[in-house]
């Protein structure tokens, strides 16, 4: 005798956080400090820390603690804050809708709801690129697999992925897994990197690669890939400038596994269903300096608005996120999408926020197009500098940021972000 | 005799740093340049002549929500015991529960760490 | 290599040693042909079994290929092809609704880009006539567009009958509505010998040791169907696989297409020509291309086609982005046609004259899928001949178990499935939504397969932007879970492609992990 229920349970919250780990963390500490008793954060997993619970290796807080903690201790230290303040967490909920008008449906197995928030703020994460977005040719064996997903497997499973290993993408991911399945017994052969430079930190090449003695081929990528069944080898040829491989240069790399670190994507189905403007570099929203995206109340911080290298800088910015977030659902008058427009320029991938109000001051994070050395990130208004960097070392895999004065600001009606 | 180029790490500076190394049995290094401070140096030196490094794995855990905890070296250890260090967390077993901080293995192959445990794992009961 | 876990998958049967089993009628291959055969027969009583040698139905060329049911204009009147297709795809509503498998009569605009194009349609027009083809209209520009807005052309051949399925699903629905009736499947089971028993019958051997007798033999192997042919001494064919690959495109993209739009069949061309197809789901496909092989069993990609495949793709659709690809896969046909002759042969169904009770087909490529209920019910009409048919008093049509996909249900009805079972509340894949309930539904299949492959094709999990990244270390607890899967025990999809190794650390004696 089962009467059909029509009615789903809706809730009114201040804040919702969606997404656990680093930046859901900092940004619901943040809107809870600020002074909103009605935050809550909604988590997939069974447990909160997001990424960082499987990334055991050492590294982060150096700058937020002082210490080189792994994963889930840095997370631990929110973890326990987030507890000691009360807020409440929803675990293994996940957001299956978001309105522009900040109407959420989230679905656990406690039940299927409706949330009705004042503020929310977008901490989702990202995603790693998988062979199918490559296209790589060849056989489709088992034993294709993407570094993230290893390292899930391996740190949080207790599962073991292959013994004869080859990696694709010298980004992070994939050197700490070059060292992590090394010290574990498998045979790692070679990193592949397409790129004229790796786009990992000199520190994990050296404790990665060359502490093992596994080598890097730059400017090199997989041409194909052969296995029957499973993962039998992979070709691998250089490539020239276009990025195209050279086919006279190319040679066979006999292994079982190959682990794919190519690239890491802002999680944002839920953003674009919400009608939120993107940013096409970034794939990330457009948010002003109080991070807020084009739907007025909806805030982004995290790896869901830009890929971070450290994890201390996500902390800050998801921290501004929840402030704000805070502040817009206390009533706090907020013109959406504030007016000046910063564009990046020469030798400037990316830079963030896309807009500034021109009455606060500002950090802007920003991403370089290629490795240099001695250069200065200048931030203009005009002809006029409003802002100026000097740095021994650029590269594209390290974020850099620059704070901007307000005082500086007066009468700007645009800023451009260069390298020089 | 020979060189060796490092980025040094110490600050973000990434200064290219040149070691000329004397090739004996022990690599003593015999000469430094590119390095902006004394740090630096210190750092390019020890790279050569004794590199130290953190190293992070698994434990396997009984009767845990989780069947491995993450643990790491409290403190840097010589890149050459790296190898005894791992065999050594590779054969223990922990029960559960275990705290982030709990000391697994003191003084693993005879250096100056211990092996921390750095996930919480409760009782699966 | 030392990982085997083909152990977990060896049908239940295989605990009876070589005994031989008998049947009344054996089924040689598991694809939609094969099962809709079996599933036909199950109205009777009649002992049938179907035997595949892959590790789950359809991990030929059903599972790989567009999904399309086909209107029947394309072939010459007079044919099997032509006939089938038609009686086939009438069929095709009862048969999704009975065995809940997604279908979309969305129609097909076949266009006509130049004058050579232009009489090509009136051709076509003429011939789906003669072949019963409902509803065939030639229409202008402007009807065009009203269909596909911004569609090329000022002539096409609009046939409403053509429309779009799950062919996995519906491979996997006939598999499972035959066992349900008293069908016995036997996977992975690859068939390497056949003779003939003294007095009538046959005797079916495989490579695993064991044997099978029975009255009735019907070949549907598919890509091996001239193989099985030649193991009882049937000489006269010969099966060249002609690859097709594909692009999918990412849901993002859905609703852009409202029709299947096809550009004018080239004469001699081995296939229809590259062009784009939705799917049931909201992706879009690219494809298929065609390329004559030597290996039916070469799935690969190739980097020439994938580069012409996104380039047909981008001038079909402009809007597509490099981040829209999300997947390439491929499918084989079986052709009859060598590469010098190119173009299509007919269909060889045949109550083989000189084996008694060998019944044969061949060269089952498109209209294939269409075809395969009328197929069924022509191969009955053979089976009649051998074996007496006496209804089944006991058939049942209707698929039993769940086929609901928990991401396309309403709010409320959402909200009511969690309440009544928290298993649809635990999203495990997450950018196709896909349940905890809906991946235990398809480890569970009545069938008993495990793959990685036999889920997707269930559940639909995998399928997505990430392509297993989130889901798979939650399928693989969930394996572990339910079925004491160790880390060698899970396979991709055939038996020797395991995904993993081992543990790292050993696990808990007794304990799942």
């Amino acid at each position: 005798m089962n009467e059909k229920t029509s009615a789903i349970r809706t809730e009114r919250r201040d804040v919702v956080v969606i997404g656990g780990g680093p930046a859901g963390l900092a940004a619901a500490i943040a809107a809870r400090e600020a002074g909103c008793r009605d935050v809550l954060l909604i988590e997939r997993d069974r447990l909160l820390g997001g990424i960082l619970n499987q990334c055991i290796h050492d590294g982060f807080g150096l700058l937020t603690f002082k210490e080189a903690l792994s994963g889930p201790e840095y997370a631990s230290r929110f973890i326990a804050r987030f507890d000691e303040l009360g807020i409440e967490a929803k675990l293994g909920t996940i957001v299956l809708s978001l309105s522009s008008d900040r109407i959420l449906e989230v679905s656990a197995m406690g039940g299927y709801e409706r949330i009705e928030a004042k503020a929310v703020v977008l901490a989702m994460g990202c995603r790693e690129r998988a062979r199918g977005a490559i296209s790589i040719p060849g056989d489709r064996p088992s034993g294709i697999i993407t570094a993230g997903a290893a390292q899930n497997l391996m740190n949080l499973e207790n599962i073991m992925v292959g013994k004869n290993i080859a990696i694709l993408g010298s980004g992070d991911i994939g050197l700490i897994m070059a060292r992590r399945m090394t010290l574990e017994g498998a045979h790692v052969q070679a990193v592949f990197e397409i790129l004229p430079y790796s786009s990992g930190l000199p520190r994990n090449i050296q404790q990665c690669l060359n502490d093992y003695d596994i080598p890097l081929f730059l400017n090199t990528t997989v041409t194909e890939i052969r296995g029957a069944g499973r993962l039998e080898g992979v070709k691998v040829a250089q490539v020239g400038q276009d990025r195209s491989p050279i086919p006279e240069t190319e040679r066979y790399v006999p292994c079982d596994t190959l682990l794919l670190s190519v690239g890491l994507i802002p999680e944002n189905e839920l953003t674009r269903e919400a009608g939120i403007v993107m940013d096409a570099v970034t794939s990330g929203a457009r948010v002003d300096d109080a991070f807020m995206t084009s739907a007025p109340g909806i805030f982004a911080c995290g790896n869901a608005l830009h890929v971070h290298d450290l994890v201390d800088w996500v902390s800050v910015e998801a921290a501004e996120a929840g402030r704000r977030a805070a502040l817009f659902a206390a009533g706090e008058k907020n013109e959406s999408q504030r007016g000046i427009p910063v564009k990046p320029g020469e030798g400037v991938r990316y830079s963030l926020p896309q807009s500034v109000s021109g009455e606060e001051d500002f950090t802007l994070s920003l991403r370089v197009t290629a490795p240099w050395r001695n250069r200065a990130v200048v931030v203009r208004s005009g002809e006029k500098i409003v802002a100026r960097k000097m740095a021994r070392r650029l590269h594209p895999a390290e974020m850099m940021r620059i704070d901007v004065e307000k005082k500086n600001l007066v009468g700007c009606t645009s800023l451009g972000v260069t390298l020089e | 005799m020979s060189a060796k180029e490092f980025t040094c790490v110490v600050c973000p500076n990434g200064c290219s740093i040149v070691v000329d190394i004397d090739d004996d049995e022990t690599p003593i290094v015999t000469g430094i340049q590119g390095n902006t401070c004394k740090r630096g140096a210190e750092w390019a030196r020890q790279e050569v002549e004794n590199p130290m490094r953190t190293i992070a794995s698994s434990v396997s855990v009984r009767g845990g929500d989780f069947p491995l905890a993450s643990v790491r070296t409290s403190r840097p250890i010589p890149l050459a015991k790296i190898r005894r260090v791992m065999e050594e967390i590779q054969k223990i077993s922990v029960n559960a529960p275990v705290a982030i901080g709990d000391v697994v293995i003191a003084r693993p192959a005879g250096c100056d760490t211990e092996i921390v445990v750095t996930r919480n794992v409760r009782s699966s009961s | 290599m030392e990982y085997n876990a083909y152990s977990q998958y060896v049908s239940p049967w295989k605990r009876w040693g070589d005994v031989p089993f008998h049947y009344d009628v054996l089924i040689i291959g598991g694809g939609v042909v094969g099962c809709a055969i079996a599933r036909e027969l199950s109205r009777f009583q009649v002992k049938t079994a179907v035997v595949e040698k892959e590790l789950d139905v359809g991990f030929g060329t059903s599972c790989r290929n567009s999904g399309v049911l086909h209107a029947g204009f394309n072939y010459t009147p007079g044919t099997l092809r032509a006939y089938l297709c038609v009686k086939g795809n009438a069929l095709m509503d009862e048969l999704c609704r009975d065995l809940k498998v997604k279908i979309r009569r969305i129609g097909k605009l076949t266009v006509a880009l130049d004058k050579d194009d232009e009489a090509t349609l009136h051709r076509l027009k003429a011939q789906g006539d003669a072949n019963g083809v409902p509803g065939l209209e030639l229409i202008g520009g402007a009807r065009m567009r009203t269909i596909q807005p911004g569609v090329e052309g000022a002539l096409a051949l609009y046939s409403p009958s053509s429309s779009i399925l799950s062919p996995y699903a519906l491979t996997i629905g006939l598999a499972e509505n035959a066992l349900d009736n008293g069908a016995h499947f036997h996977l992975g089971q690859e068939v390497v010998s056949i003779a003939q028993s003294a007095g009538s019958g046959w005797r079916v051997g495989t490579a695993s040791g064991d044997s099978f007798t029975a009255e009735v033999i019907v070949n549907a192997a598919g890509l091996y169907a001239a193989e099985v042919c030649g193991m009882a001494g049937i000489m006269d064919y010969h099966i060249y696989p002609c690859r097709g690959e594909y692009y999918v495109l990412d849901k993002r993209l859905n609703g852009t297409l409202n029709a299947l739009i096809y550009p004018a069949p080239k004469k001699n061309s081995p296939g229809l020509g590259i062009h784009l197809t939705p799917t049931v789901d909201g992706n879009i496909l690219i494809g298929p291309s065609a390329q004559y092989l030597d290996d039916p069993a070469d799935y690969g990609c190739s980097a020439c086609v994938m580069e012409d495949l996104r380039r047909e793709g981008q001038n079909l659709l402009p809007d597509i982005r490099v981040t829209d690809y999300i997947r390439s896969f491929s499918g084989n046909r079986a052709k009859r046609t060598p590469p010098s002759v190119g173009g299509n042969a007919d269909f060889v169904i045949e109550d083989r004259r000189d084996k008694e009770g060998f019944i044969n087909l061949l060269g089952i490529e498109s209209p294939g899928l269409t075809s395969s209920p009328a197929i069924a019910l022509m191969v009955r009409e053979m089976v009649e001949k051998h074996v007496v048919l006496r209804p089944n008093p006991s058939f049942n049509p209707l698929r039993q178990g769940s086929a609901l996909f928990f991401s396309e249900l309403p709010s409320e009805e959402k909200a009511d499935l969690i309440a009544k079972n928290p298993n649809y509340g635990e999203i495990v894949c997450r950018c196709e939504k896909i349940t905890k309930q809906e991946i235990l539904d398809a480890i569970h299949n009545p069938l008993g397969a495990r793959t990685l492959a036999s889920i997707k094709y269930r559940a639909r999990a995998s399928m997505g932007r990430c392509q297993g990244g989130f889901c798979i270390p939650r399928i693989a607890r969930i394996l572990r879970d339910e079925f004491g899967f160790r880390p060698e025990d899970f396979l991709k999809s055939g038996a020797s492609s395991p995904l993993f190794v081992g543990n790292v650390r050993p696990a808990e004696a007794g304990a799942h992990r």
